[in-house]
């Protein structure tokens, strides 16, 4: 029974990458390159931020606050995914596909080592015991969360780095998006930690928001379509 | 094999190492792991009587239960008060399969009801009496455990109850519990000993005296017998006789240190094991002695079950009353028993040297012809594995006023014989006086003896508490100090796995699981007919499931 519940919430860890990848023309055009390496830049970056944390960041209490200076210094360290995705986005060569293709391939690579990272061995040591909770079914919900905004913060770095002409009047709000994207860990950090949420709330807020996330980052990028 | 063959199955083989290393990554996931206690598991003459079996994995089900339940595959929970024995007899006697059984204990058990109004279950302590004597007495093809209630198990039994009054069935929302004892088969304890420890306090001989002096023996049975064996403490019986005992060692070794008030007695002092298998041990304790020694032992007093008497204490002999030794002994303890304001009465029962049955420990003397006599709060002789210390007799049952009135009764009348102080009403033990009796003493020994499960075939002979009992205290007060080792006779076997760790899971449906993996079939659907038609257009979608053979032809 409990190799059933494992293989569920695996599947609803990881599924949607996976439908994600066949549904789009991200499959015809063979970009599974392009998320790879993507995906080795989320594994550097996530070392990057470790070194980092462990430089910049005191050890928790069991009974911490929330403490502002700590919280901004995790900000701050959360850019260094900005950074990763960047460099994902302009610096690495890839075969040429079109700007279209290219955000949504690093978006998946991207979210999926993060999956496969942080959910991948909570998921196998604890989804097979034989006591069950809903852990895991919101692990994997916040899993396609995660998803949605990764996919939505690469298309807004690949309006901000890549396309050169958009209306001026967009900047403004593409960078603010942008800036909301990277700092929502930190919100949902906030929220569990300081207002206390419950998981399904917290879980519930990350759904919803990246939703609204995805729909103001799509009609960015289609209103940036549009020749001018 | 070419070289990338090579790198591909070294790959493979790391991988498959890797997965099993993961594998092997078990944790302790429960929500709730407790401490349980099985039902003893033993064989008298070969019949097989007790907890029959160990291992737990069932469903936790409890009352009140639905009608026609089948409950070969659960594990059933109840507080005491809430089991009731016409059910547990119905399937003890039709053989009825139970996956296993968990009963609730209170933390307190002499506790009087607190609520008034349910009556009618008696008290804990007399329904656990009875629970017990049916347990012990009777094959038990299940396992059963016993536990204190606590927060984990009382929530647990909510929720149990919850999900059973709304009548639906487990799903993973309600919510299934799984009790789940991993246990091996309990094997048998090899050879259980039992060890009696003895010590003296040698008398003064006059000068001149060459006559062997006589001896006063002071007995106790230490151990105990309960449906529990790592839950028999036996505060009352015997744990209150042995602590007498070493008090009435204690206030007499300052007697006896000084030449000045030793007495022309000789004291020997036994604590004995193996009292609940008819004082099997002072069996073998007396026949360890020399022949001499045995004869100058004068009289044995033996003490059981004196924690918990208000004014009336028995004196229980074998030899007729009428004996002018026994009247002699009875007229002492009349005396002091007069001066203290209580009664002490006296009970013969004739010996059958026959029937292997032993009631009492003084009967054990009486058969190698020492006259020996019983102090007890019982009227009545016990049944076999009758007032052994089972479940029910925790520290409550026994209080230091109640032992300490022993102890005086018992060190002043022997006081009186020792130096000859007869009829003079002197009180040797007065309050006050550095040879009063300490209370203090006497509590902290019992709360130890409270504490400690003394079922002899698990007290192993160098055990904490046997070893406390002979270095620390009789050695510090007597000399001689000696413990006798023998093996437990043959009549019965025990099985140990006395005590485990009980976990508690909540354990999610197979219709959940299902429901769980149809919702996500669909989302998962759903997403990609999504993703297809935003990306693609309709078209696509629908040439995905139309063309597949045309797509063949095509890259043929």
């Amino acid at each position: 029974m409990t190799v059933f519940h494992f293989l569920n919430c695996a599947v609803l860890t990881f599924g949607p990458h996976v439908v994600y990848y066949s549904a789009t023309p991200l499959s015809e055009y063979d970009t599974i390159g392009t998320s790879v390496k993507a995906a080795v830049v989320y594994l550097g970056a996530a070392l990057v931020k470790l070194v980092c944390l462990a430089t910049f960041l005191k050890v928790p209490d069991a009974n911490d606050s929330f403490d502002p200076y700590q919280e901004l210094m995790k900000i701050l360290i959360g850019f260094i995914d900005v950074a990763g995705l960047y460099f994902a986005l302009t610096q690495l060569t890839h075969r040429n596909i079109s700007q279209n293709h290219k955000f949504q391939a690093v978006g998946l690579g991207w979210a999926f080592a993060d999956s496969v990272l942080h959910r991948l061995a909570p998921l196998w040591i604890g989804a097979r015991g034989l006591e069950f909770t809903w852990e895991y079914i919101f692990q994997g919900l916040e899993a396609n969360a995660n998803l949605v905004m990764t996919l939505s913060l690469a298309a807004l770095g690949s309006l901000m780095w890549l396309r050169k002409n958009k209306p001026r009047t967009l900047i403004p709000i593409i960078y603010a998006c942008a800036l909301l994207l990277a700092t929502m860990p930190s919100i949902t950090s906030y929220l569990r930690r300081s207002l206390e949420w419950q998981t399904p709330k917290v879980v519930g807020f990350e759904l919803f928001s990246s939703l609204v996330m995805a729909f103001i980052s799509w009609q960015l990028f289609s209103a940036c379509q549009r020749p001018m | 094999m070419s070289p990338s063959g090579e790198v591909v199955a070294s790959v493979s083989s790391a991988l498959a190492v890797l997965l099993v290393l993961l594998a092997c990554v078990e944790l302790g996931d429960a929500a709730a792991a407790v401490g349980v206690y099985r039902l003893i598991q033993y064989d008298l003459a070969g019949a097989p009587l007790g907890s029959r079996a160990a291992a737990l994995n069932h469903h936790a089900a409890a009352f009140p239960l639905p009608a026609g339940a089948d409950l070969s595959r659960s594990a059933l929970v109840a507080p005491l008060l809430d089991l009731p024995l016409s059910f547990l007899r119905e399937y003890l006697s039709e053989k009825k399969h139970l996956g296993g059984l968990l009963i609730l204990l209170p933390r307190n058990i002499s506790a009087k009801n607190v609520e008034g109004n349910n009556d009618d279950k008696g008290e804990p302590k007399n329904v656990l009496a009875e629970l017990e004597k049916l347990l012990m007495h009777e094959e038990v093809p299940f396992p059963v455990y016993f536990a204190f209630h606590d927060d984990n198990l009382d929530n647990l039994l909510a929720d149990i109850r919850k999900i059973a009054s709304s009548g639906q069935p487990a799903s993973a929302s309600t919510g299934g519990y799984k009790l789940v004892v991993p246990s091996a088969e309990p094997k048998r304890v090899s050879s259980p000993t039992i060890s009696n420890i003895q010590g003296w306090l040698p008398g003064s001989r006059g000068e001149g005296d060459a006559e062997q002096l006589p001896t006063i023996a002071i007995v106790a049975n230490y151990d105990t017998f309960g449906a529990a064996p790592a839950l028999s403490v036996g505060s009352d019986s015997n744990g209150s006789g042995a602590v007498a005992l070493l008090e009435i060692a204690r206030i007499f070794s300052r007697l006896y240190s000084s030449p000045k008030t030793r007495g022309k007695f000789n004291l020997l002092f036994g604590l004995t094991s193996g009292g609940p298998y008819n004082y099997n041990g002072t069996s073998k304790w007396l026949r360890s002695f020399d022949q001499r020694v045995r004869e100058s032992i004068d009289y044995a007093i033996c003490l059981n079950s004196v924690g918990s008497w208000s004014n009336d204490l028995w004196m229980h002999v074998s030899k007729p009353p009428e004996n002018p030794y026994i009247k002699q002994i009875f007229e002492d303890f009349s005396d002091v028993s007069k001066e203290m304001g209580i009664s002490v009465g006296i009970k013969h029962k004739k010996i059958n040297v026959s029937n292997s049955r032993v009631a009492w420990e003084h009967e054990q003397f009486s058969r190698f012809r020492v006259t020996a006599l019983t102090l007890s709060e019982l009227s009545t002789p016990p049944e076999f594995l009758e007032s052994t210390g089972g479940l029910y007799d925790t520290r409550e049952s026994a209080d230091v006023e109640s032992v300490m009135r022993t102890v005086k009764l018992v060190s002043e009348s022997l006081a009186r014989q020792i130096y000859r102080l007869r009829g003079r009403n002197i009180d040797v033990f007065a309050d006050n006086s550095s040879l009063a009796i300490s209370p203090h003493y006497i509590r902290s020994w019992l709360d130890l003896f409270s504490r400690t499960p003394r079922v002899a075939p698990f007290l192993q002979k160098n055990d904490p508490f046997i070893v406390a009992l002979k270095k620390v205290e009789l050695s510090e007060h007597t000399t001689d100090v000696h413990v006798q080792n023998d093996v437990l006779d043959g009549m019965f076997t025990f099985y140990d796995a006395t005590k485990s760790t009980l976990n508690v899971y909540q354990v999610a449906s197979v219709t959940f699981d299902l429901l769980f993996l149809l919702v996500l079939g669909s989302y998962l659907i759903v997403l990609f007919s999504f993703l297809v038609i935003t990306t693609r257009g309709l078209d696509d979608l629908i040439n995905i499931f139309r063309r597949p053979p045309s797509r063949k032809v095509k890259g043929a």
